[in-house]
């Protein structure tokens, strides 16, 4: 069995458990232009799909032209720091291996699709996209209580913050694509509280948060550090 | 005969109501199909959906397989400890700054936490070489990970670089010859060095935690490099002074697959 294969038997029964009569996997045929083959060819995707109902690889390519104004520019790079952060913080947790399997089954779902949201945010920005700033997460990602506190925080707030900057986009297609993202957002914040025993879905409406809740958020964490210099311009010392 | 009238007319009646019934409820479902098509309709004349500006490609796992060291900077000057827990004794001093002014990485080999917050087990750039030790997690900054691994093999005079186990470059070697001996042990990649302009070590040096055992007064500390060399016809030999001298194409080559922090077996 190769990596991604193993990866789609990773994934493979979530949908399976959730959709006993294919049920679902036939509304997903009629929704995607797909043939019955493809969408089952595509289960590592659907599986996700089945946490998560993420749909997206039936999608057309983005269209990386779409305009781009200043103000949506700005909200795309802040959301990719957003990105590089969560993304960071959940794939060192896996790495790492030090908090509990539910937990860490929690991390390497979530991670993956964190990272994937990156490359599409990345993708889109183009020259304009945000260098890779320096995380430090301290013993955040080896403490199982000070990594759930943190993960619910960064899943309710980033569900919320989408949610503030939808109306405040200009392009429609960056919005359509935001939108996309910000369900996925909101399964992980209800997954994580199911998995802690906290009320997956608090209240009927959501509220937004704006932008500066969430830098506060992160600046709060003191994640966020300057990367090593480690690279010179000067002669050697070495023995020879 | 009176009964039978009395039972025509319950039938009768009976007949009546069922058939009211299945009128009005022929009638109901009439009104709801009509609303039914009438949604339908509305939905089809709704405008197509946007195009999504992007959309998200498939998720990856991280790799089972995948080679997972990691290291840190030192953000804070620290004594190493033999054990963690600060009654352990000291066993090296770890600055912020390495010689060459670069910032000092330690790679991280374990972790342990304890009542008192969580300690890093590092490998350290001391003598002797190969010595560990055990900093509280608060010295280090955020770790980085890597997926490479160079093993220089002294015997068959030869260095590997494994990137999750593959072998993705191997190259001829110069090492120490018997008057200074490039050290055993492992040993990690602390900075890269370039731009110098001094063709005895080419046009890259990397810089290691290995260190002379016999060059120990050297300016810098006698640290081990890996680098270029004015002198590729000596490759592969036992020629330097302890450090592992590659042919300037194989450095330059190296450079572009190794980053700083990848771990170094030599054997």
């Amino acid at each position: 069995m190769n990596d991604q294969e193993s990866h789609s038997a990773e994934l493979q029964p979530t949908l399976a458990e959730i959709d006993c009569d294919g049920a679902l996997r036939e509304t997903a045929a009629d929704a995607f232009p797909l043939t019955r083959g493809e969408l089952f060819r595509q289960s590592a995707t659907a599986a996700a799909a089945g946490a998560l109902g993420y749909f997206g690889a039936a999608w057309e390519d983005a269209d990386a032209a779409a305009a781009k104004t200043a103000n949506d520019i700005a909200i795309l790079r802040f959301d990719q720091v957003l990105e590089f952060l969560q993304s960071g913080l959940y794939t060192e947790a896996e790495r790492l291996g030090a908090l509990k399997p539910e937990t860490l089954a929690w991390a390497r779902v979530v991670g993956a699709h964190e990272r994937a949201h990156l490359r599409a945010i990345e993708r889109l920005l183009g020259p304009k996209k945000v260098k890779n700033p320096g995380f430090n997460y301290g013993s955040v990602t080896a403490d199982e209580s000070a990594f759930i506190k943190t993960a619910v925080a960064f899943e309710d707030l980033t569900a919320a913050l989408l949610k503030w900057q939808a109306p405040r986009l200009d392009s429609r297609a960056i919005l359509a694509a935001a939108v996309s993202l910000h369900s996925v957002e909101t399964r992980h914040a209800a997954w994580i509280r199911h998995l802690v025993g906290l009320q997956p879905a608090t209240s009927a409406f959501d509220k937004p948060a704006p932008q500066h809740k969430m830098a506060q958020l992160i600046d709060s964490t003191h994640f966020l550090v300057s990367q090593p210099k480690t690279t010179a311009r000067k002669k050697p010392p070495y023995t020879g | 005969m009176r009964s039978r009238h009395a039972a025509a007319g319950v039938a009768l009646l009976a007949g009546g109501v069922v058939a009211v019934a299945a009128f009005a409820h022929h009638s109901a479902r009439a009104r709801t199909a009509g609303r039914a098509d009438g949604f339908v309709a509305q939905a089809i004349h709704l405008p197509p959906p946007q195009k999504p500006a992007f959309t998200v490609g498939r998720p990856q796992l991280l790799s089972r397989n995948e080679t997972r060291a990691r290291f840190a900077p030192v953000i804070r000057a620290v004594a190493a400890r033999a054990a963690p827990g600060p009654a352990s004794g000291i066993v090296a001093s770890l600055a912020l700054r390495t010689p060459e002014q670069t910032t000092n990485i330690v790679l991280v080999i374990g972790e342990r936490a304890r009542p008192d917050g969580l300690w890093v087990h590092v490998r350290l750039p001391v003598l002797p070489n190969s010595l560990t030790g055990w900093v509280r997690r608060g010295a280090l900054g955020g770790y980085r990970f890597l997926h490479t691994h160079l093993v220089v093999d002294r015997a068959r005079l030869a260095a590997t670089l494994y990137r999750n186990g593959q072998n993705v470059f191997s190259a001829p070697i110069g090492i120490g010859g018997p008057e200074s001996p490039t050290p055993a042990g492992e040993f990690y990649i602390r900075d890269r060095l370039s731009g110098f302009g001094d063709p005895f070590y080419g046009p890259v040096a990397f810089g290691t935690s290995a260190r002379s055992a016999v060059l120990t007064d050297w300016p810098g500390g006698g640290f081990i490099g890996i680098h270029g060399t004015n002198e590729p016809a000596l490759i592969p030999g036992r020629i330097s002074h302890g450090c592992v001298r590659l042919r300037n194409r194989d450095i330059l080559k190296l450079a572009r697959l190794m980053p700083v922090g990848t771990p170094v077996t030599i054997q």
